[in-house]
């Protein structure tokens, strides 16, 4: 049995997608980043070959995206994460219809991408400003609210009054701004709900510069925050599609593509 | 997979009224929270404008609600026909993005928002009626764009010169046509006592703002800038009877701090006229900016407060015509609106407004896009430099992430005044 690697390597995390021949996810795994990208990227490969059962020998072809991507030094291709998204989202939400939009929030950065009938990318929005609006963004509020950040979604839903925004675009006077709402005794809930409308905000100022179309996929691990969720669906008017596993689309899409790159080669 | 379906997705009128509560509480928690010696009956004031901009809480539901676009029509007309004056210039960031859509890129971020609110229609008082008169060139256009979304507008003719008897005559046959029509639409008849009631009232709620103005005249000054601006906002659609109370029991309140010494600034605090571009609720941007760099407003020269309340109408003419005369020469003879062909007044005023209230400075702020501020800059800058009064001009728009650049001016300018008030010492 042959297997199709791809690997993404994110600035907060690695992502590692297996497949097998016929595009069916075989196995995936989520690791921190850190410091060394290559080490760590190789380790978690290597780990999850164990966990699987495989052997090294079955890999097939391995796909390196993501934005350490040049670094992964073994990998046979490298393609960048939006076309690896873009591939990635279209096969994941076979199920919900067609995509035609995707936000994709990750540690770093946030972008738009706008795809064509055929799932080509036609055109794709980052955002251009630091870290504001990100997954480290979340990771810095829940830090000074003194959370986990997994349970930001959950305080969301209870926030009773309106949302207190937080208009700074920077992380760092975001951060001001949140520890001074919190002097004057905020509660914790409205200024969460506050923090995701924000982020909401800016991302749909970027979808509307790739233009909204009917289908829009989320994903990046900053998905997996239903508050998150709910706040661009509001600000969207629209039902929002956020695959199970909202983390791996882009290295789900990396090790697709390496089949048909795989196959390519092979019948030349 | 799975699609999150346990909640239900806002319409784009709750996204937009949450958009504008959130706007609304972000200031208002400013104003109770980040300053010292608060007042207390300010409350009224800041529940007033929570109920309005947060919960969409009708203030004048048994009643005809005449929207207004420019401080140029009289409300005593409207009062004295029953129907309540409520002034349609917007300060919302939300609405200006939507008017963003239906106006040239580079038009004032006050007329874009104000078109964004009728776009969107979420009024917690929607107009019955919208009187609109001719003032600067946006304002004028922007009747046609508004008309589409279902408003019933009258143009109003509104002369700009205002020194020459040919306006004035002018100026007085609009406001008797306003009157005309008024009356149809009201079903109503404009009597004298009608007329000179509302005068009288109108001129009442003046000369308390008279009154609170003169608290800031003080050494020690117990009110800010920014909460007068809340107060003269509020005037644009409160209940002239509520609001009436609410400043009579904040005048009271403010005698006595005086006497017990409050400063809600200190002593080395610049004090400041503040000038240009209206500040409209929530947009207390640069005041905000001024206040939080531990200057005072002192005083303003804005149509969105001193304009409104400055010049009074006579009452003690027998003939309603002479009523209408004197109340159409308020209008038009007093206003120091930069859209006017020759604008002096302005200047005197703002020369007048800086000797009486002993200011230390003068803030010009000007909206991008607002041209007639814009060009009468050169001229005040001048008129000022002779005077030996310093004066800073600011550009701003609405958009909430412009903060940084525009406080380090405005800090480093109070920085100066206040070196300047340490040295005088």
């Amino acid at each position: 049995m042959k297997y199709f690697v791809g690997i993404d390597i994110g600035s907060t995390a690695i992502k590692i997608s297996i497949v097998d021949k016929n595009k069916n996810i075989a196995g995936y795994k989520i690791s921190a980043s850190g410091s060394m990208f290559y080490k760590y990227a190789q380790e978690t490969l290597d780990a999850l070959i164990d966990e699987m059962g495989i052997g090294q020998n079955d890999i097939a072809y391995i796909v390196a995206t993501g934005y350490g991507r040049k670094l992964y030094k073994e990998a046979s291709e490298n393609i960048s994460e939006i076309t690896a998204n873009a591939i990635g989202a279209r096969a994941a939400a076979k199920d919900f219809g067609e995509i035609k939009t995707i936000i994709n929030i990750g540690g770093q950065d946030s972008k738009a991408i706008s795809l064509d009938n055929n799932g080509n990318v036609v055109n794709f929005a980052m955002n251009d400003r630091c870290a504001a609006g990100t997954g480290k963004f979340l990771d810095v509020v829940a830090l000074k609210l003194e959370l986990e950040v997994d349970s930001l979604g959950e305080y969301h839903f209870k926030s009773k009054g309106t949302p207190l925004s937080v208009s700074s675009t920077c992380a760092v006077f975001a951060e001001s701004e949140i520890i001074g709402l919190l002097g004057n005794d905020h509660s914790i809930e409205d200024i969460i709900c506050g923090v995701h409308y924000s982020i909401a905000r800016r991302i749909v100022k970027l979808v509307k510069r790739v233009g909204i179309k009917e289908g829009v996929y989320f994903d990046g691990g900053p998905a997996l925050n239903a508050g998150l969720v709910n706040a661009i669906e509001n600000e969207l008017g629209q039902r929002i599609f956020v695959p199970k596993h909202p983390q791996i689309t882009t290295s789900f899409g990396a090790a697709i593509m390496g089949v048909d790159s795989y196959n390519y080669s092979n019948s030349q | 997979m799975n699609i999150n379906t346990d909640h239900v997705i806002e319409s784009p009128k709750e996204k937009q009224n949450r958009h504008k509560a959130m706007e609304a509480v972000k200031l208002l928690n400013t104003l109770k929270e980040d300053f010292k010696a608060q007042i207390e009956s300010m409350g009224y004031f800041y529940d007033l404008f929570e109920r309005v901009y947060c919960k969409q809480e009708s203030l004048h539901n048994d009643k005809t609600k005449i929207g207004t676009m420019c401080i140029q029509i009289p409300s005593e007309i409207i009062y004295a026909l029953d129907g309540v004056p409520i002034r349609l210039c917007n300060g919302f960031y939300t609405d200006d993005e939507i008017g963003s859509d239906l106006m040239p890129q580079k038009a004032c971020p006050l007329v874009k928002a104000t078109v964004g609110h009728f776009a969107s229609g979420n009024f917690s008082d929607k107009p019955d009626i919208i009187f609109s008169p001719t003032t600067c060139d946006q304002k004028t256009k922007v009747g046609s764009i508004i008309e589409n979304f279902g408003y019933k507008i009258i143009d109003v003719d509104f002369p700009r010169t205002k020194e020459s008897e040919a306006s004035r005559e002018y100026w007085r046959r609009s406001v008797k046509q306003f009157a005309v029509e008024l009356s149809e639409f009201q079903g109503k008849k404009l009597t004298r006592p009608n007329l000179r009631n509302a005068v009288k009232k109108i001129g009442y709620a003046q000369s308390l703002y008279h009154k609170l103005s003169e608290f800031r005249k003080n050494n020690i000054i117990p009110i800010r800038g920014l909460d007068m601006f809340l107060v003269t906002n509020a005037f644009f659609f409160d209940r002239i009877d509520s609001w009436i109370e609410a400043v009579e029991i904040l005048i009271a309140e403010l005698e006595v701090r005086t006497k017990e010494n409050v400063n809600v600034a200190s002593q080395l605090s610049p004090r400041v006229v503040y000038t240009g571009s209206p500040p409209i609720f929530p947009n207390f941007k640069i005041p905000q900016i001024i206040e939080g760099s531990d200057a005072v407003i002192v005083a303003d020269e804005t149509c969105s407060s001193n304009r409104m309340f400055n010049d009074m109408t006579a009452v003690d003419e027998w003939n309603i015509y002479d009523i209408m005369d004197s109340m159409s020469d308020k209008y038009l003879k007093a206003c120091t609106c930069p859209i006017f062909t020759k604008n002096d007044d302005r200047i005197r005023r703002i020369i007048q407004l800086v000797k009486a209230y002993n200011a230390d400075g003068v803030v010009y702020q000007a909206f991008a896009g607002c041209t007639v501020y814009e060009m009468e800059q050169k001229s005040v800058l001048e008129a000022m430099e002779k005077e030996g009064i310093p004066i800073l001009y600011l550009e701003s728009d609405y958009s909430p992430s412009q903060g940084g650049q525009l406080s380090t001016r405005v800090e480093a300018f109070i920085e100066s005044l206040k070196t300047k008030r340490r040295k005088n010492k």
